[in-house]
């Protein structure tokens, strides 16, 4: 291991600490079933794969799931963070990277595309 | 849909619900012989005659009153492949995994594009870390290979795709194919 490495490890750790999070403490499920698809899930995927990358971020996890069974607002998305969940919909790659933006790095929801009311997880 | 990469990461998705630790991808292009060919394999848990048949045949699953007919998009690919003069098949067991295979006239004037397969490829190994993705592309004997396995073992022991360090390996992974 190289001085370098460590001071990029430290760097990495420094920021993930500022994000608030321990690692992994938001979770985005991105609805891909057929009509997700169809309305353009594929690229809403991309654009936050593509923040994630950009942004350095340690602290999110993202997975994709059948259809969360609003098939009239997709692309739809749930945020969950600390036991309260986000639902997100008629979603555009723009849309999905201000959720990173404003929600995940400011905690500050978009409203403009909240479809579900937010949830306290049992 | 119009693009055959979506259709893909729809075949592809069931396979991932159905609890698949790996999906085989592979696409066939071949002009001589005027067909292309998409074949999804898994090894999720599969699908008895039954539910087969419900999925495969979209109105058998409208008549059982199912408000979301499952796996609607493999009776639209079907649907595409017939229009295309080709035809779908599917074959799962209980345990065995689900094999589809679609073939249809590449120059058929309905035939889909391929469309953007790097696309779908990403968003499947990336929003499904946990299996194994592998897809080759085979177009008049020029082979293309991915194989998300082996990005990971590039990434060192521990390490996920889904990290930015895992989402810049599957991007440049993709992009070094082109």
């Amino acid at each position: 291991m190289k001085l370098s490495d460590l001071q990029q490890w430290r760097e990495r750790a420094v920021r993930d600490v500022s994000l608030r999070g321990e690692r992994r403490a938001w979770r985005i499920v991105i609805s891909m079933g057929t009509s997700g698809i169809a309305a353009g899930a594929r690229d809403v995927m991309r654009a936050i794969m593509d923040e994630i990358e950009r942004q350095e971020l340690e602290c999110v996890e993202v997975s994709l799931t059948g259809s969360l069974g609003m098939d009239d607002f997709e692309p739809v998305l749930r945020v969950e963070h600390a036991g309260e969940e986000v639902v997100y919909g008629r979603l555009t790659p723009d849309a999905a990277r201000r959720i990173i933006a404003e929600h995940v790095r400011q905690g500050r929801k978009v409203e403009r595309y909240v479809i579900g009311l937010p949830k306290e997880r049992e | 849909m119009d693009e055959i990469a979506l259709h893909i990461l729809d075949l592809a998705v069931n396979a991932v619900s159905a609890g698949a630790r790996r999906v085989t991808i592979a696409v066939t292009e071949d002009l001589a012989q005027d067909r292309l060919v998409v074949r999804v394999a898994d090894d999720g848990k599969g699908m008895d005659a039954q539910h087969l048949d419900a999925v495969v045949e979209r109105f058998a699953s409208e008549k059982t009153g199912r408000r979301r007919p499952i796996a609607l998009g493999l009776a639209l690919l079907r649907q595409t492949a017939e229009q295309c003069g080709g035809e779908m098949r599917v074959e799962s067991a209980p345990g065995q995994g689900t094999q589809v295979e679609v073939w249809m006239r590449h120059g058929h004037i309905n035939r889909p594009p391929l469309g953007r397969r790097d696309e779908t490829i990403f968003a499947l190994c990336l929003g499904a870390p946990g299996v194994a993705v592998e897809f080759t592309h085979c177009r008049n004997g020029t082979v293309t290979h991915f194989d998300s396995a082996a990005v990971c073992q590039q990434l060192g022991p521990g390490a996920s795709l889904q990290s930015p360090e895992g989402i810049r390996a599957v991007r440049e992974a993709l992009e070094s194919k082109r």
